[in-house]
């Protein structure tokens, strides 16, 4: 409320306060830059991210390049601000030269025309070898001389479960979705919840459909299709609405302090989640220490090993950043060398999403916090069974659309059904009104 | 403001001779220059630039063709008009308005009187216990009152256990609660002070009438700041219609709180897509009607007053 300020002002003024919240962001410059020449002289390069510590592998490259110096910003996660404070430097024209832009957000900021083509900076194309295909597709679109971001971690999923809840309880970790809803009835008898299900995290619903089997956009003759009621789509849908209709899982907002008490009280007995979220239950509940293990993500058919990815960010040089080069320069050694992804995955538990950070001796340690197991191995087979995903042009749209119908499901107002169909609506819509081309 | 200084303006040269007021003019520029940029700044620019953004749109080639932006005229407004989710919120906003705001007054009238009358002992102290809240920025209030409603972390578990006061039927007046708790001091303080500039022989007239303290409460009191009353009033109606901070920060306790769930939320969830244009078109839509708003209750309320 602006209530604060408005005590001496006439009336006609104050009804305008509306306005002024308002009135930045969008747009964009045009045309792509091929060439990729070198800056001369000492270069100040500006970068924002999220991940915490980011600051102290920057300063391994400081240390060794006195002529292209990284400054580190740190914000909110993406979707809690970052993106918007990215669009919104976009349209003043004063973005940071580097940014972090998880994938699913990577053709949002495309569309608006905030990517640097940085195909034709020396030693880019190259790395094409250090990455998996699937990666590599998202951060080129598919084309041949383009490359508009460097990715850096993945997201492979998994199942998180309280391994002495089970035990005493006497349950075996399920290994089918059959299995698991089976043992929320048990879990449930006992008190508590076999997990929670989240409206905000539509990002990890997606993750959940692309283990089905499902794509929710997809690209063809210069049109985009939005497919969010596909049979796989809507199948995961109803498994999670017959949870939430029995009460068999919570249903608190992800990543908030009542979520980390439920997970720290064992209220909540396991989390199907992505591997950065080893930090989130390792610092939202402390006192579960060595309660944990980590199993591969139930499968949809008994014997089938599929999982998804939820999260996973890449590196990029935005628009109008005068120093393309080096800044290309940077994200590939950030990405790419062991030195910067043992760093990273020491400092933020970063799982790198290069090929050859695969094998980094970090990745295969005992992991005291989930009982000295070894996580990241889990993590890394998973991430070889990860199915791809093709992520819409207004990601940020389509998760507070679909995430309002989910709060309303949640709420027992609706279906997790009707909200992927209204969903699907607005997309479209949204998609017509950015003069995106769509089917529907 | 602008209407006081161009009354200055045109005062100015009729009591004094030319260069006199030449002399005036350059003083009251001088004057109201630190206002008038700030204004320019923060009210006029911003505006003409929204105004200038809701009459675009996007145009683009291609699946990811660089986006351009063309005139579109009126069509954002009628996205607007046609979006069920606005005025869905307006409608909310509304219904919180006509429930919050008259307790609130009542509250900060009452607290008001109470002050005002010789009957409370202790004034200085509940003037400010009173305020106090008003002192905590809307955000931590939020965020307070969010962890004593929420059912798992609430200090007061027997209550909240039972009640479920962020659930979707209540969590609008879990919210009104807060903002009533925010700025009952705050209009209070406004009723207050002009309760002090009444004059105090009115009251001793009174008094020889026989009246009580009730009776001038009632007669004499409420009648002579009916102005302030109005002026909280209007504020109080442009603040439920720009609700932000507590719905947002209620998020995190609750999972029925929609990212449209009030008209400033979805203009801030609409720039977020980035759709910019269209949140411009429902700022200036949101902005009007917040103007018609006050512009009505002022003019019924002073009709009455000339009525009366």
């Amino acid at each position: 409320m602006a209530m604060k300020h408005i005590r001496f002002a006439a009336v006609v003024a104050l009804a305008s306060v509306a306005l002024v919240g308002c009135s930045t962001a969008s747009g964009g410059g045009p045309s792509q830059a091929a060439a990729c020449a070198p800056s001369k002289g000492k270069v100040t390069l500006n970068m924002t991210t999220w991940v915490p510590g980011m600051d102290k592998v920057v300063a391994l490259w400081n240390a060794k390049n006195p002529n292209i110096q990284v400054k580190v910003q740190t914000g909110p996660n993406g979707n809690s601000g970052t993106y918007q404070n990215f669009f919104n430097e976009l349209k003043a024209g004063n973005a940071p030269d580097i940014g972090q832009i998880e994938y699913d957000t990577l053709p949002a900021f495309r569309v608006q025309g905030g990517l640097q083509d940085i195909g034709a900076c020396a030693g880019v194309q190259a790395a094409k070898s250090e990455f998996s295909t699937g990666l590599w597709n998202q951060v080129t679109f598919g084309e041949k001389s383009a490359v508009y971001a460097i990715p850096q971690d993945s997201g492979p999923m998994a199942l998180y479960y309280r391994k002495d809840l089970f035990q005493k309880a006497g349950l075996s970790v399920p290994t089918t979705w059959d299995e698991y809803a089976a043992d929320a009835v048990k879990i449930k008898a006992l008190g508590g919840s076999i997990t929670n299900f989240p409206k905000g995290d539509v990002n990890w619903f997606a993750g959940l459909v692309s283990q089905a089997g499902g794509q929710w956009f997809s690209t063809s003759g210069g049109k985009w299709t939005v497919n969010l009621t596909s049979p796989e789509s809507t199948k995961v849908a109803a498994y999670w609405q017959d949870l939430i209709s029995k009460k068999l899982v919570s249903t608190i907002p992800g990543f908030t302090d009542q979520w980390n008490n439920a997970y720290d009280k064992g209220q909540d007995w396991t989390w199907v989640s992505a591997v950065w979220g080893a930090n989130s239950i390792s610092s939202g509940a402390p006192t579960t220490s060595g309660k944990w293990a980590v199993a591969p993500m139930p499968q949809w058919t008994a014997g089938a090993n599929v999982s998804g990815a939820w999260g996973g960010s890449s590196s990029v040089v935005f628009k109008g950043s005068k120093h393309p080069a080096e800044a290309a320069k940077f994200i590939l050694w950030l990405n790419t060398s062991s030195e910067a992804l043992t760093k990273l995955n020491e400092v933020a538990q970063l799982y790198p999403a290069s090929t050859a950070g695969d094998q980094l001796p970090a990745l295969s340690q005992p992991v005291p916090f989930y009982d000295n197991q070894p996580i990241y191995v889990t993590f890394g087979d998973a991430g070889k069974v990860i199915s791809p995903f093709t992520w819409g042009p207004t990601m940020t749209q389509t998760y507070s659309d679909v995430s309002d119908g989910f709060g309303a499901a949640l709420s027992g107002s609706g279906t997790l059904q009707d909200a992927l169909a209204a969903g699907q609506a607005k997309t479209i819509a949204a998609l017509k009104a950015q003069s995106i081309p769509v089917n529907g | 403001m602008s209407s006081v200084a161009t009354g200055v303006r045109n005062v100015a040269p009729s009591r004094s001779k030319k260069r006199g007021g030449l002399r005036n003019k350059r003083a009251v520029f001088l004057l109201i220059a630190p206002f008038g940029v700030l204004f320019l700044a923060f009210y006029l620019v911003p505006i003409i630039y929204a105004v200038w953004e809701s009459l675009q749109v996007i145009h683009r080639d291609g699946t990811f063709g660089a986006p351009t932006l063309v005139f579109g005229g009126l069509s954002q407004y009628a996205l607007v008009f046609q979006n069920s989710d606005f005025w869905a919120s307006v409608g909310r906003v509304l219904l919180f308005g006509v429930v919050q705001v008259p307790v609130m007054l009542g509250l900060a009238l009452l607290f008001a009187l109470l002050l005002d009358s010789p009957l409370l002992r202790g004034k200085r102290f509940f003037r400010l216990a009173f305020f106090a809240p008003y002192a905590v920025p809307g955000v931590i209030a939020a965020i307070m009152w969010g962890y004593l409603y929420s059912p798992s972390l609430s200090p007061f578990k027997l209550l909240t256990s039972q009640v479920d006061l962020l659930s979707g039927g209540t969590v609008l007046w879990s919210i009104a609660n807060v903002v009533t708790w925010v700025y009952v001091g705050y209009n209070m303080l406004i009723i207050y002070s002009s309760l002090l500039a009444i004059p105090t022989e009115i009251y001793e007239a009174a008094r020889l009438d026989g009246a009580g303290q009730f009776r001038i409460a009632w007669s004499i009191k409420i009648p002579l700041i009916a102005p302030a009353l109005v002026l909280t009033a209007v504020f109080s109606i442009i603040g439920t219609l720009q609700l932000l901070t507590e719905p947002e920060v209620f998020k995190q306790f609750s999972s029925t709180i929609s990212s449209t769930y009030t008209p400033n939320l979805l203009v801030y969830s609409t720039a977020s897509v980035p759709n910019v244009n269209l949140a411009a078109a429902f700022s200036v839509v949101l902005a009007i009607a917040t103007f018609i708003l006050s512009f009505v209750f002022l003019r019924l309320t002073q009709r009455k007053a000339v009525q009366a």
